[in-house]
């Protein structure tokens, strides 16, 4: 499993930051929609350089016994 | 880090919510809610008499009521100053700042506490659909400028 870390901050005003860990790849664009459908209206959006990275693949062995 | 965002907080709520979170805000800063209809009464014939009242709105708002909610008003009031949220004509949030004081500092009185409602809308806002989407917040607190901070995780296959 895959652990996922925002961090919101409300200002005194209402506005919201959020750093959004975890992600590699576009992954966290989804979650950046998430909160502005939750919040309001998107003001900036900054990606780092994870942003950037292959995304995620998940790999599945199946072993079968007889 | 993947990515950092802003967002500029849309407040829309049905008159209920609002004023649950207008009474939620204004206490935590000093402020008591006047209840009763004399009360009321009189802190409208105050306003009134007021030497001074500001007019103001909540930026991007917008309380949705139904027709016999459209008159509804909550009065909070502290050191003179008495400020009074209702539904405007364009269903906007609007408040009335009156008291004594110059028109600057009713303003101020107005700004500080609308900012404050929506600050408190958004915490309850965000933590109703974090609770929902079952994240976890692990982490949270106010600092000293009085912003909220709050640490949320959560794991995905």
């Amino acid at each position: 499993m895959k652990q996922r870390e925002f961090e919101v901050l409300i200002g005194p005003d209402g506005t919201v930051e959020v750093q959004v860990r975890g992600f590699k790849g576009p992954g966290c664009l989804e979650v950046a929609k998430w909160f502005e459908r939750v919040v309001g209206e998107l003001q900036s959006q900054q990606l780092t350089s994870e942003f950037y990275d292959p995304q995620e693949q998940v790999q599945y062995r199946i072993d079968q016994r007889h | 880090m993947s990515c950092v965002c802003i967002l500029t907080p849309v407040v829309i709520a049905a008159w209920p919510a609002l004023s649950a979170t207008v009474v939620a805000a204004a206490t935590s800063m000093g402020y008591t809610i006047v209840k009763g209809a004399q009360d009321i009464a009189e802190t409208l014939e105050e306003s009134d008499t007021a030497a001074k009242s500001v007019e103001m709105e909540i930026a991007n708002s917008q309380v949705v009521t139904e027709r016999l909610g459209r008159d509804q008003k909550i009065i909070v009031a502290r050191d003179g100053v008495t400020i009074t949220f209702a539904r405007d004509a364009r269903g906007r949030a609007s408040l009335c700042v009156a008291g004594e004081g110059t028109e600057a500092e009713l303003r101020a009185h107005g700004q500080a506490l609308s900012q404050r409602v929506v600050q408190q809308y958004v915490y309850d806002k965000l933590k109703h659909e974090l609770q929902a989407r079952q994240y976890l917040v692990v982490e949270e607190e106010l600092d000293e400028n009085r912003a909220i901070r709050i640490k949320v995780r959560h794991w995905e296959n």
